[in-house]
C-alpha cells in the first residue's frame, strides 16, 4: 500500500467516531422525521404506516370540515410570519445592543476584558426557564416596571406587556444576546484599532469611521452573531410559550402542539422540516450575499 | 509653521502618574524636515500623537499656522499621519486607500480620481492600484501609506518610525525617497525615529528627546559636532568623554585644563557650563594620534582594523579608554604598535564642553 493510501485510510479511521455520532444523532432522526411526514396520523398519536401527503397539505392548507374544499391555512401562515418577524426583530435588537456592548468590552484594557465577558456569560450559564421567568418578573402587570411607574403616578393601570409579541421578542433578545456579543467581540478584539485612528486622521467623522471602517471589518462577527441569534429564535419554544402565554404561538410551539394535544405526528414532522427549510433558505441567502461581496473585491 | 509652547502631558494621577511630556517648546518651520529623535519611552511618539490629535496634552498650546489645534478633533486638523504599522484599510484596494481622505473631505469623484492617479505615480505604485493591501509587499505598503497621507495635501505630515519595519536596503532607498517627496510636495514633515543615523541623513533639524524633555534642537551637523549634553553626545555617534577643569568662559568659547596640565580651547554649551569640574566630548574622528607630550598622553592598548578606517584605543591614567578613528588610505603604513607610548591631540575649538 502506498504511503498516500495509508494516510487516506488513517484519516477515515480517525473520522469514524464522529461519522458514527453524526449518523446516529443527526442524519438518522432526520430521516425518521422525513418518513413520518409522509405517513397517516394515528388516532391516539403515533403514526399508521400508510402513505399520505395530507400532512404536507395541512402545513399551508386547510380542508373544510363540511364540504372538503381547500383554502390557505391562515392560522399556520400567521404563525410562520410571526416566527420570522419576531426572529428578525430579535436579531436586529440583539445587534443594536450587542454591537456597542462588544465595542465597549473590546476597548477596555486587556486585563479587564475577561471580567466584562464574564458578566455577559453568567446569564448564559443560568437555566433558560429561570432567565425567562426573570424577564417575566420585570414586565408582568405586578412586575417591577409597572409597580414603579404606578408608584410614580405616571400610569393609572398597569401596562399589559406580558403575552404580547413585545414580550416574546424581549424574552428571546435577553436569552440570545450573548450569542450576538461573543462573535462580534471576537472579531473586534482582532481588529487593529490603529485603523480607527487612521480613519480619524483622514478626516472621517465618528459616524463615517463606524460605517466605513469598523462595520466592514467586524462584518464576519456580526453575520455569525446574527445567524446564531436568528436560527434558535426561529425554533424557540420555551420563551414564546412563557412570554406569549399560548397567545403568541411560534413555529416551535405549533410543532410541539402537533406531537402533543394535536396527536398529528405527520403534521408535526412536516412542520419541523418546513422550519429546517426556512433556516436553510436564510443561510443560503447569507452565503450568496457574502460571496458576491467577496467577488467584488477579488 | 507649528508652534508648540509649554506643552506637557501626564498620564494617570496620584503616585502612579507618569509624565510623558514636560514643558515642550519648539517651533517647526514651514517646509522643514524636522525629526524627533530619542530612545523608546522618551516621549517622541506622544509629542507626535499630540500634534495629530490622538493625545490630549495636560497643558500648553499647539498651533499650526497660528490656528489653535488642541480644541480640534483629529479629523478637523490639517495634519496627516503615516503610522508605524501603516494601518492600511484591509477591506479596500490601494487606490481606495489613497482616495479615502479626499472622499471624507467630500471632494468630487473626478478630483479624487485624478489626485489618486497623481499619488500613485508619485510613489511609483500605479500598476498596483487595484490590488488589495494584503497582496502587496511591506515596502509597497509603506509607499501606499505615504501616498494616502499625502493625498489630501495636509499642511503637516507626521511620520511615526515609518521605516523601522523595512529591511536595511529598502530603508536606505526609502530615506532618499522620503527626502524627494518632501522637497517635491513642499509639505512640512515631522519625523519620529530612534535611529540616529536616519535622523542625521534626512533632517533639516533634529530635536533630541529624553524622559519627556527636549534636550537640544539643531541641524544634524550642529547636533553631531556640538552636543550640549552628555546624553546627546552619547546617543548620537561615538564620543570620548574627558574630565577637565573650566578656566574661563567667554562668548561660546571656553578654556579648559586637561588632567595632563595642558590647556585647550573648547566650545561652551548654550547658556554656559559655569562649574569648574566639567566633561568635554571629542569625536573619535576629530582626534589625532601623535607623539607623547600632546594634550593627553597614554599607552596604545589596541588597534582595530575596520576596512574603511582603523580604531586606536588609548589608555591613560584616570580616564576611560580614548578611541581615535583614522580613515584608511591605500598606501598608508602603520607606524604604531600595541604597547607604544602615544599622545592624543585635537585642534582648538573641536572639543565640546558638556552641560551636565
Amino acid at each position: 500500500m502506498s504511503a498516500d493510501a495509508q494516510t487516506e485510510r488513517n484519516r477515515w479511521l480517525l473520522l469514524t467516531p464522529a461519522l458514527t455520532i453524526l449518523t446516529l444523532a443527526a442524519a438518522g432522526p432526520l430521516l425518521i422525521v422525513v418518513v413520518y411526514s409522509f405517513l397517516t396520523a394515528g388516532d391516539y398519536g403515533g403514526v399508521v404506516w400508510t402513505f399520505s401527503t395530507d400532512a404536507w397539505f395541512s402545513v399551508v392548507a386547510e380542508r373544510d370540515f363540511f364540504d372538503e374544499t381547500l383554502s390557505f391555512s391562515d392560522a399556520h401562515l400567521a404563525i410562520f410570519w410571526r416566527s420570522v418577524k419576531l426572529s428578525l426583530m430579535t436579531t436586529a435588537v440583539a445587534f443594536l445592543v450587542g454591537f456597542p456592548t462588544a465595542y465597549f468590552i473590546a476597548t477596555r484594557p486587556a486585563r479587564k476584558r475577561d471580567f466584562w465577558m464574564l458578566l455577559i456569560m453568567i446569564p448564559f450559564w443560568t437555566n433558560l426557564l429561570i432567565r425567562t421567568f426573570a424577564v417575566m418578573e420585570i414586565i408582568r402587570n405586578e412586575g417591577v416596571v409597572n409597580t414603579v411607574l404606578m408608584k410614580l403616578g405616571l400610569i393609572e393601570a398597569p401596562i399589559q406587556m406580558m403575552y404580547t409579541e413585545f414580550a416574546v421578542t424581549l424574552g428571546m433578545f435577553y436569552v440570545f444576546l450573548p450569542l450576538m456579543v461573543l462573535p462580534i467581540y471576537a472579531s473586534m478584539e482582532r481588529m487593529d484599532f490603529s485603523l480607527v485612528e487612521a480613519a480619524y486622521d483622514l478626516y472621517a467623522s465618528r459616524w463615517k469611521v463606524l460605517r466605513r471602517v469598523i462595520l466592514p471589518l467586524i462584518k464576519p462577527g456580526a453575520v455569525a452573531g446574527s445567524i446564531l441569534v436568528f436560527v434558535p429564535s426561529l425554533g424557540a419554544y420555551v420563551t414564546p410559550r412563557i412570554m406569549g402565554g399560548g397567545k403568541q404561538l411560534m413555529l416551535g410551539n405549533l410543532i410541539e402542539l402537533q406531537f402533543g394535544q394535536g396527536r398529528n405526528w405527520p403534521l408535526g414532522a412536516a412542520l419541523s422540516i418546513t422550519l429546517l427549510a426556512i433556516v436553510m433558505v436564510a443561510l443560503i441567502i447569507y452565503v450568496r450575499s457574502s460571496e458576491s461581496e467577496g467577488a467584488h473585491h477579488g | 509653521m507649528i508652534e508648540i509652547t509649554g506643552l506637557s502631558k501626564t498620564f494617570g494621577a496620584g503616585p502612579s502618574a507618569f509624565t510623558a511630556l514636560e514643558n515642550i517648546n519648539v517651533t517647526i518651520k514651514e517646509n522643514e524636515f524636522f525629526t524627533l529623535l530619542g530612545p523608546s519611552g522618551c516621549g517622541k511618539t506622544t509629542l507626535l500623537r499630540s500634534i495629530a490629535g490622538f493625545v490630549n496634552p495636560t497643558s500648553g498650546s499647539l498651533t499650526v499656522n497660528g490656528e489653535d489645534m488642541l480644541s480640534k478633533p483629529p479629523y478637523a486638523r490639517p495634519v496627516n499621519t503615516v503610522f508605524q504599522n501603516y494601518a492600511l484599510f484591509p477591506h479596500m484596494t490601494v487606490a481606495e486607500n489613497i482616495g479615502f481622505g479626499l472622499e471624507m473631505l467630500g471632494r468630487p469623484k473626478s478630483e479624487i480620481k485624478s489626485v489618486v492617479a497623481d499619488m500613485l505615480d508619485l510613489v511609483q505604485m500605479a500598476p498596483m492600484a487595484d490590488r488589495m493591501t494584503s497582496q502587496i509587499s511591506g515596502g509597497q505598503q509603506q509607499r501606499v501609506a505615504l501616498a494616502r497621507a499625502l493625498a489630501p495635501k495636509p499642511k503637516v505630515l507626521l511620520l511615526d518610525e515609518p521605516l523601522s519595519a523595512l529591511d536595511f536596503k529598502l530603508r536606505k532607498d526609502m530615506q532618499i525617497e522620503l527626502k524627494r517627496l518632501q522637497s517635491e510636495t513642499g509639505i512640512t514633515f515631522v519625523f519620529v525615529t530612534h535611529d540616529q543615523e536616519e535622523a542625521l541623513t534626512m533632517s533639516d533639524r533634529i530635536a533630541v528627546m529624553k524622559s519627556g524633555r527636549i534636550l537640544q534642537i539643531g541641524g544634524p551637523k550642529d547636533i553631531y559636532d556640538h552636543p550640549a549634553e552628555r546624553f546627546v553626545a552619547d546617543f548620537i555617534g561615538d564620543t570620548n568623554f574627558v574630565s577637565a577643569n573650566l578656566l574661563s568662559e567667554d562668548n561660546g568659547k571656553a578654556q579648559v585644563r586637561l588632567p595632563s596640565g595642558a590647556t585647550v580651547e573648547a566650545r561652551s554649551p548654550e547658556g554656559g557650563a559655569h562649574s569648574g569640574a566639567v566633561t568635554i566630548a571629542v569625536r573619535p574622528e576629530h582626534a589625532m594620534l601623535s607623539e607623547p607630550g600632546a594634550l593627553i598622553d597614554g599607552r596604545l592598548k589596541n588597534i582595530v582594523y575596520f576596512g574603511t578606517d582603523t580604531h586606536y584605543h588609548v589608555e591613560s591614567e584616570g580616564q576611560p579608554t580614548f578611541v581615535i578613528r583614522r580613515q584608511n588610505q591605500p598606501d598608508a603604513v602603520e607606524h604604531h604598535s600595541v604597547g607604544d607610548s602615544v599622545g592624543i591631540s585635537f585642534n582648538p575649538g573641536i572639543a565640546q564642553v558638556l552641560r551636565d
